[in-house]
């Protein structure tokens, strides 16, 4: 194998890999989206969800005795 | 006389901020060092939950000719926060920032000369990437100058600019009000209001010196995060302007932003994506034909020289032209492989949220 010939089997295998690795690393990015939504639920996620409804918010929290 | 008219304009700077502790003082400082003299700035707490409120709030000052206010409302996001400051504004020109980033000392005074035209409505300026240390963030700095303030510069020839940036735009306010100002149906409201503006026959134009440097994604899924949204908010515009593709007799300068837009957006990352494709299936199918490097090594040196005449003209680090290279092999193709799948949930309609990029406090 000459050095172009391993050049283009190089650029090739990049390609190849760079391809998954983005497919990957959206999935990866839709994944950390979806757990953060799961762990917190943020004021403009209840306003969006609620549209103009007044909102009340109430702690959650036990205020010590 | 020129120089009278254009200081006798008002410029109102909008801040809108949500949990930007981190670089709001930065922010801040680069809009109280303006050299032009007739300024205010309105800081709007879009509702945060951190510091952001306190910090601006203890810059608050009035002199008569230059001011800053800190107002407060609740989180409504960033193009009501853009209008609630709007309507509070004094200025001619409204100057809309984002707070993660920081603006050059002359940059307002240059931007506000273009509007002695009338038929001028937006004048984007020049975003340049302040984090450079690591190569993903080198990498969007050559993108930030290549891609975007090259592109602007030739639309600028046309004074058809398609998008005012976040980070730097200014806007004549009458103009805003007879458009709507912002609407709050899209997640790219710059975008939608810069097609607004051009549906009304008016003129955007681009000042290349008028600098604002801002704070890029340090990591790999943020920038993800970043492009998905810019994606999803242009398609979004299309779609809300779309009667103007095919109005080519009465509305020909919006029809040929719009189809650019998405040539850009859209016909741009399925093309490249389906050109590697077609590479990896020749190389699969006929062996490894060194016709595959040759067509590479012609591409990567098209990039290179690209990026060295775009640093040679905007007299950045020439360095960054190297990383041309690495730019071609993976950054694109990983940006475009999720242009594509925004693409596609856009089209399927898949509800998405704003997704507030952390910021890491480097302005």
């Amino acid at each position: 194998m000459n050095v172009l010939s391993f050049m283009s089997f190089l650029v090739l295998g990049i390609t190849i890999l760079t391809m998954i690795f983005g497919v990957i690393a959206y999935f990866l990015y839709k994944a950390r989206e979806r757990k953060q939504k799961r762990d917190e639920v943020t004021y403009e996620d209840v306003l969006d969800s609620e549209g103009e409804a007044y909102l009340f918010f109430e702690s959650s929290k036990k205020k010590p005795v | 006389m020129k120089t009278k008219r254009i200081y006798d304009s008002k410029v109102t700077i909008l801040v809108p901020c949500y949990n930007e502790e981190e670089v709001i003082l930065s922010s801040l400082k680069s809009l109280l060092a303006q050299t032009y003299p007739y300024i205010e700035i309105l800081v709007i707490d879009d509702g945060s939950s951190d510091r952001t409120y306190q910090i601006a709030k203890a810059l608050e000052f009035d002199d008569g000719y230059h001011s800053l206010k800190v107002l407060s409302k609740p989180n409504g996001g960033k193009s009501r926060a853009l209008n609630y400051g709007i309507d509070h504004s004094y200025g001619e020109l409204i100057c809309a920032v984002d707070a993660d980033s920081k603006l050059k000392e002359n940059a307002i005074e240059l931007l506000v000369e273009h509007f002695d035209d009338p038929q001028i409505a937006a004048v984007a300026g020049s975003v340049y990437v302040i984090n450079q240390t690591s190569i993903l963030t080198r990498l969007q700095a050559l993108e930030y100058i290549e891609g975007l303030n090259m592109v602007r510069n030739g639309q600028a020839f046309l004074k058809l600019v398609n998008i005012i940036p976040g980070p730097i735009g200014m806007f004549r306010k009458s103009a805003m009000q007879e458009v709507g100002q912002y609407d709050h149906d899209t997640y790219a409201e710059d975008c939608d209001l810069t097609l607004k503006l051009i549906n009304k026959n008016y003129k955007i134009d681009f000042e290349p010196d008028a600098l604002s440097y801002t704070e890029a994604p340090e990591n790999l899924l943020d920038l993800l995060k970043q492009r998905y949204r810019w994606t999803r908010g242009i398609l979004q515009s299309i779609r809300k302007h779309r009667k103007y593709l095919w109005n080519w007799r009465a509305k020909a300068s919006m029809s040929f932003v719009m189809w650019y837009m998405l040539f850009e957006s859209v016909f741009w990352p399925f093309m490249q994506l389906w050109g590697e494709l077609f590479m990896i299936y020749l190389g699969l199918n006929l062996g490894m034909s060194q016709l595959l490097l040759f067509w590479w090594i012609l591409f990567t040196i098209l990039d290179i020289a690209g990026a060295f005449y775009c640093l040679l003209i905007t007299k950045e680090d020439l360095n960054l032209a190297w990383y041309a290279i690495i730019y071609r092999l993976f950054f694109i193709s990983i940006i475009n492989i999720a242009k594509v799948f925004a693409t596609v949930e856009e089209w399927f309609n898949i509800k998405m949220s704003w997704g507030k990029l952390e910021r890491k406090g480097r302005i």
